[in-house]
């Protein structure tokens, strides 16, 4: 047992590590550093926009009230930040694969899995975990808010980070599944931003089966807007079930995997 | 002129190689418009009801033309390839070829953006007719003014990406500036027709390269009328002169001070 936490330990350390010097390597260059945080922070507070109009129109939208639009972008834009944020190349795992750049990892005494999806980050992902506290704050800032807020973007990222290591792994199946992890990560993007109520009969019940977006951001916003410890506990159970698919799904595929002999120098 | 002609027939012909991306690219062009479809659908009560002078099938067709010009136009892609010619060097190699840089890039471009559309517009067509069950009312006159208005809109557009790809030139790295672009154009330009703004912003639209790029087309698709047609083609082409103007001398002044430091 002790083993086993010592272990944990000491990979969260190296992952730390990992996260600290990419986040460093990004910010040689200041300016580009600072204009790319700046930018995203921006870019997503455009979106407003669009539900200012809408909410000029209607006051209710997919029963949805504008307060609760503005939680549910803060959700998403926070979910996007942290797995952008941390794992970053969990989103660019079928070219790992196809290119047999695991060879690296494979190599090191640490979690393969762990180490592949941490070793790069996305400067611009501070943007979005910024605009996603911007959001929290007009939603209504409170203690309560901001743990379930925190909680909810890490859950949201995990379950997004497991369905693109999973839809990354096919690569250990199939040639070209690359198409079908992109499709399939920005599906996820793009639906995370509208209230669901909008949204009738099969594609309701997608977002609760094999689009979880359900998950990710409906669920949070209802339990921030009004506590429900059955939901919560749903999000949690069903963020455990997809971290585990995600992680056997990826050490069957492994089990294929084979070298390349591809030679690189990594920085 | 016939060079540039040489490119854009070369890139068609490479883009021609490639035409299962550009229908995997569809997928996401099919999920918005999908998106769409629902939210105005919720917004109508009655299909029939007009919301600033627009009823909910003209709603739905002004998106799906708006998308096609902007989905096709694949501007984060050439704005990139802008930005690491001139900070990799590359942009050196063309400067003493016999064609201006920016001829090169617009036709090499214009290229791949054709074949794009003409597959997305085939497609989003399908797409309308399957989710809404007509077209707005066309006559042969309005189609034809729609595809010469849409391809000078796929011009100006392209034009500003050079514009803000060039900005290299001068700060390091211009995405940020092009995710900025595209935001404003996809909020104001392709969501919503500039009628649903109020006041002071919808004056200052119909006065914006907004008009040209987006809302000309689709606005004469979905409600064709002469007033209107003159008043698209003319604003297109202050545009096109504007930004080319403009263009040519970030161009000029950026070539001057380039120091490429050869191996």
């Amino acid at each position: 047992m002790l083993t086993v936490v010592k272990n944990i330990k000491n990979q969260l350390k190296v992952s730390f590590l990992t996260v600290k010097y990419a986040l460093i390597r990004e910010m040689i260059n200041k300016t580009t550093f600072l204009t790319n945080i700046t930018f995203m922070i921006l870019n997503d507070a455009s979106f407003i926009l669009q539900w200012i109009v809408l909410y000029a129109l209607k006051d209710n939208v997919g029963g949805y009230t504008f307060n609760q639009v503005l939680l549910l972008w803060g959700i998403a834009a926070g979910t996007y930040g942290f797995s952008h944020f941390f794992f970053e190349s969990a989103f660019n795992l079928s070219d790992t694969i196809n290119n047999g750049k695991l060879d690296a990892f494979l190599v090191q005494p640490k979690n393969v899995l762990i180490s592949t999806i941490t070793m790069s980050i996305s400067a611009s992902a501070i943007g979005d975990l910024a605009y996603a506290y911007i959001m929290l704050f007009v939603f209504g800032f409170t203690i309560k808010n901001f743990l379930l807020f925190t909680l909810f973007c890490f859950t949201g990222s995990l379950i997004i980070v497991s369905i693109a290591i999973i839809l990354g792994s096919l690569s250990f199946w199939f040639n070209k599944s690359d198409v079908i992890a992109d499709t399939g990560n920005s599906l996820l993007t793009n639906f995370a931003t509208y209230p669901d109520g909008i949204f009738k009969g099969i594609t309701k019940i997608l977002f609760y089966t094999i689009l979880p977006l359900g998950y990710v951001a409906y669920m949070p916003v209802q339990i921030l807007s009004s506590f429900n410890i059955k939901l919560f506990i749903l999000v949690i159970s069903i963020t455990i079930m997809f971290i585990t698919l995600a992680v056997i799904t990826f050490y069957r595929g492994l089990r294929r995997y084979s070298s390349s002999n591809l030679m690189i120098a990594r920085t | 002129m016939r060079k540039y002609l040489y490119i854009f027939k070369s890139e068609v012909m490479t883009n021609m190689q490639y035409i299962f991306n550009l229908l995997v690219g569809f997928i996401s062009y099919f999920i918005l418009i999908f998106i769409f479809l629902n939210l105005w659908k919720y917004i109508y009560s009655d299909s029939n009801e007009l919301i600033n002078g627009y009823n909910m099938n003209q709603m739905i067709w002004y998106v799906i033309i708006t998308e096609i010009l902007w989905m096709s136009l694949g501007g984060r892609k050439l704005c990139r390839k802008i930005c690491e010619d001139v900070r990799g060097g590359n942009i050196a190699y063309n400067i003493n070829k016999p064609y201006s840089y920016i001829g090169y890039i617009l036709s090499s471009h214009l290229g791949s953006v054709v074949v794009k559309g003409s597959i997305f517009t085939i497609l989003g067509m399908l797409l309308g007719l399957i989710f809404l069950g007509k077209f707005p009312h066309l006559t042969l006159f309005s189609i034809i003014i729609v595809l010469i208005t849409s391809l000078l809109a796929t011009i100006i557009n392209t034009l500003f990406v050079i514009f803000i790809g060039l900005f290299s030139f001068i700060i390091e790295d211009a995405n940020p500036f092009w995710w900025l672009y595209s935001k404003v154009i996809l909020v104001f330009g392709t969501l919503f027709p500039i009628e649903y703004f109020p006041g002071i912003i919808k004056t200052i639209l119909s006065y914006s390269p907004i008009y040209a790029v987006s809302y000309g087309p689709a606005k004469l698709f979905v409600d064709f009328s002469i007033p209107n047609m003159v008043n698209v083609i003319i604003v297109q082409i202050i545009y096109l002169i504007i930004i080319y103007v403009l263009c040519l001398l970030i161009y000029r002044k950026g070539v001057r001070k380039l120091n490429v430091n050869g191996g």
